[in-house]
């Protein structure tokens, strides 16, 4: 700070400061505490309160129903005349306006026989609503008195939420690894060239598909992996597969689907951090590797990767937060994958169901998992932070 | 370990349009300490690649202990290399770093730690075994790159300038460490380097190569005493250089015209009356002839400049375009104040009549 206040002066200084502060109180903070607070709050949503919500309702609606249906029948006596149309259904929910009703039943009767018939329903009815009132409130209060802090987020999350929470777990980890297998020949090749124009043709090649939105990069693999799409017309054109006979294979809403393009989605987060490693390794330590006898495998494993490990564990920590938390991969590419992938809970859990609380629990879940597998990296590795940051 | 003969049979590399190395023919005993000499980019560097493997030869052969190496890569020769910047394991313990070319041929942890430690023991690092080599001087690292290469037992131990980046007293200290190590376990030292203090010091034979080609292969000495071409007779040690033209034959000797007179030096290359020539003297062979009153060569120079350094005197005259380079034996006595025009000279014997060429730094 001291050096900051010296090279841009007090005022500059405050202002970065305080940036930086907002920024971090604001975005980084504030939002997390919420969130895992929110996991911790149980909301008691068993559905009595509901229930006896929506039956008082039903009543005060019946009541309003039977008052119409009495203010008709006081007109058509005014009038003197028979009722001019249909009367309307007293019951609002029943099927349809055409079906025969109570109403229906009573047009043979006469208007002032309907009137005390009604009459005496809407007495009946009012002497339920109390009661039911009652009910409600009492539901209510029962139900704030067992929401609060607690650990029922979790201890509720059914055995088939849990076994998706692992198996998302074990899909991202084994996107990462693949994802490393598949990098690592490519990230050293780059390294490894000498001439700078390659270099920079593999760099483009690279990076030119992350021009592209990610959504747009995702869908694509939707068009190359369709039961009609570009895999299967290569595969009918090789006379592998007969479309027309219906011998489609359905690439889409599998696993492997999801595995490979999450693979595709992120290995630029694996290949760039392994690169720049990479490359600053000294040529001639490969060199001097060989030159004892070293096969190409022993050259990898005792001086190429332990050189790289700070850029492989900061690939690995990527990918997978990036492929645990992923939605827009399994959402366009998995559709109809059951079990899905936990984002798609969480984010049902906030968007579709309204239970904020249960989500924040998943997420804070998430968080968790990914926290565990980063010191397990960094432990696995024996790299520190500062290495990394480096 | 025992070191083997290494042979190359019409060897040469060309990188595209470049020929680093012109078609080569170049045996090296087996046992011997041989020095490749020559300025930067002079391919010295390449010819060291070609002997272990990493570079393969556009034309001719690689025998190394009359074996036909050449289609061989590097890790299956019997070669070692030691790197300019020695290029040390820095994730691995010196042991470690001793020990790789062991693990690499599957020799079991304790068998490797025991022949690590002896290596070390013989370059004298023993108690700094468990270090990263990180922790080590720069002395001690050249050391351990020594030994290193010494654990996969090689017949034929590459080094390409390893000291150059050590200091001038470390340098000299492991000019004799080198050396000591090459008589203890008669390998086949092949030694690059421009610094031709390191090749006269260390080296049994010395190739002198400039520009892809090499000029002269030699003892030690007969590079010195009697280089074989102009360029080897100026960048090996200082000449006085003089151009001229023969006139006159005498006894194996060649009188040239020069500038500065007639001079009369020994005829190396046979060179008949008329052609282009030099004459070479080396600094410490020109004498004042007010002390040596025999010497057969006479110039009149003006001293410009003296500079002591310790041993000897280098006094720098001109005499007409010339500068001419004395070296004066410091005796306490003869050095202190030379100056003005003074008659200086070198004996016939001292001279070398060599064909007008190439001049090294030029």
């Amino acid at each position: 700070m001291s050096s900051l206040i010296r090279s841009y002066g007090g005022v500059l200084a405050a202002l970065f400061g305080g940036l930086t502060l907002l920024w971090i109180i604001g975005l980084i903070v504030l939002p997390q505490l919420n969130m895992i607070q929110r996991a911790f709050i149980w909301e008691a949503r068993d559905g009595a309160a509901q229930q006896a919500g929506v039956d008082l309702e039903r009543a005060y609606q019946k009541i309003a129903t039977l008052d119409y249906d009495i203010r008709a029948a006081k007109r058509d006596i005014e009038r003197g005349s028979a009722p001019s149309a249909a009367p309307s259904p007293s019951d609002p929910f029943a099927v349809s306006p055409g079906a025969p009703s109570p109403g229906g039943l009573a047009s043979s009767e006469t208007p002032d026989k309907r009137i005390v018939r009604l009459e005496s329903e809407r007495t009946e009815l009012q002497g339920q609503i109390n009661p039911l009132k009652e009910r409600f409130g009492r539901l209510k209060i029962e139900e704030a008195e067992a929401s609060g802090y607690s650990i029922k987020n979790f201890t509720t999350m059914s055995p088939l939420h849990w076994r998706i929470f692992g198996m998302t777990i074990f899909y991202a980890f084994c996107v990462t690894l693949l994802s490393f297998l598949f990098c690592y020949p490519i990230a050293y090749t780059i390294a490894r060239t000498q001439k700078e124009i390659h270099v920079a043709f593999f760099m483009l090649g690279i990076i030119i598909p992350y021009a592209l939105n990610e959504l747009l990069r995702i869908f694509a693999w939707t068009m190359i992996l369709a039961n009609e799409g570009i895999l299967n017309s290569a595969l009918d054109t090789l006379g592998l597969i007969d479309l027309e006979s219906g011998e489609a294979i359905r690439w889409l809403a599998s696993n492997g689907a999801v595995f490979c393009v999450l693979m595709y989605t992120y290995i630029l987060f694996m290949i760039f951090p392994m690169y720049n490693t990479i490359e600053t390794l000294d040529k001639n330590q490969i060199e001097a590797a060989r030159d004892l006898g070293a096969s190409t495998w022993r050259i990898h494993s005792r001086v190429v990767i332990p050189h790289a490990k700070p850029g492989i564990a900061v690939g690995a920590i990527m990918t997978f937060m990036l492929s645990a938390g992923s939605i827009s991969v399994p959402g366009l590419v998995g559709p109809g994958l059951h079990p899905d992938w936990f984002s798609q809970i969480i984010y049902r859990n906030f968007f579709e169901a309204g239970n904020w609380n249960i989500g924040a629990a998943q997420s804070l879940l998430l968080l968790v998992a990914c926290t565990i597998f980063i010191l397990i990296v960094l432990r696995f590795f024996r790299v520190g932070i500062q290495e990394i940051a480096r | 370990m025992q070191g083997k003969e290494i042979r190359l049979q019409g060897v040469s590399m060309r990188f595209g349009d470049f020929i680093a190395v012109h078609e080569t023919d170049l045996t090296i005993a087996a046992g011997e300490f041989f020095s490749i000499l020559g300025p930067s980019g002079c391919g010295k560097t390449t010819i060291l690649r070609m002997i272990s493997g990493f570079l393969t030869p556009t034309t001719g052969q690689v025998l190394i202990g009359g074996k036909d190496l050449t289609a061989v890569g590097p890790n299956k020769r019997p070669t070692a290399l030691i790197f300019q910047n020695l290029a040390l394991f820095p994730l691995m313990s010196v042991w470690e770093n001793v020990a790789f070319g062991l693990e690499a041929r599957g020799i079991g942890r304790r068998e490797r730690r025991k022949r690590a430690e002896d290596l070390l023991d013989l370059v004298a690092l023993t108690e700094h075994a468990g270090k990263k080599p990180t922790a080590l001087s720069g002395g001690q690292r050249q050391r351990v790159a020594i030994a290193r290469a010494l654990a996969v037992e090689p017949s034929v131990l590459l080094l390409d300038e390893p000291l150059s980046a050590l200091d001038l007293k470390l340098r000299q200290h492991m000019r004799a460490e080198l050396k000591q190590i090459q008589r203890k376990t008669g390998v086949t030292f092949v030694y690059i380097t421009h610094d031709q203090g390191e090749a006269l010091t260390m080296s049994d034979r010395i190739a002198v190569m400039n520009a892809g080609r090499i000029e002269q292969v030699a003892p030690t000495s007969e590079i010195y005493n009697a280089p074989a071409t102009s360029f080897v007779a100026t960048f090996v040690g200082e000449h006085n250089v003089f151009r001229g033209r023969v006139e006159g034959l005498e006894n194996g000797m060649a009188q040239v015209n020069t500038p500065l007179g007639r001079l009369l030096g020994m005829n190396r290359d046979d060179l008949k009356p008329g052609e282009e020539a030099m004459i070479f003297v080396r600094p410490e062979r020109i004498g004042l002839v007010s002390q040596t009153p025999t010497l057969g060569n006479r110039l009149q120079a003006a001293v410009e400049r003296r500079d002591l350094e310790g041993p000897y005197l280098n006094v720098f005259m001109r005499a007409g375009e010339h500068q001419i380079v004395m070296h004066m034996t410091n005796a306490g006595n003869n050095v202190s104040d030379l100056s003005g025009e003074q008659s200086v000279g070198f004996a016939c014997e001292d001279a070398l009549v060599l064909r007008a060429g190439e001049l090294a730094g030029e």
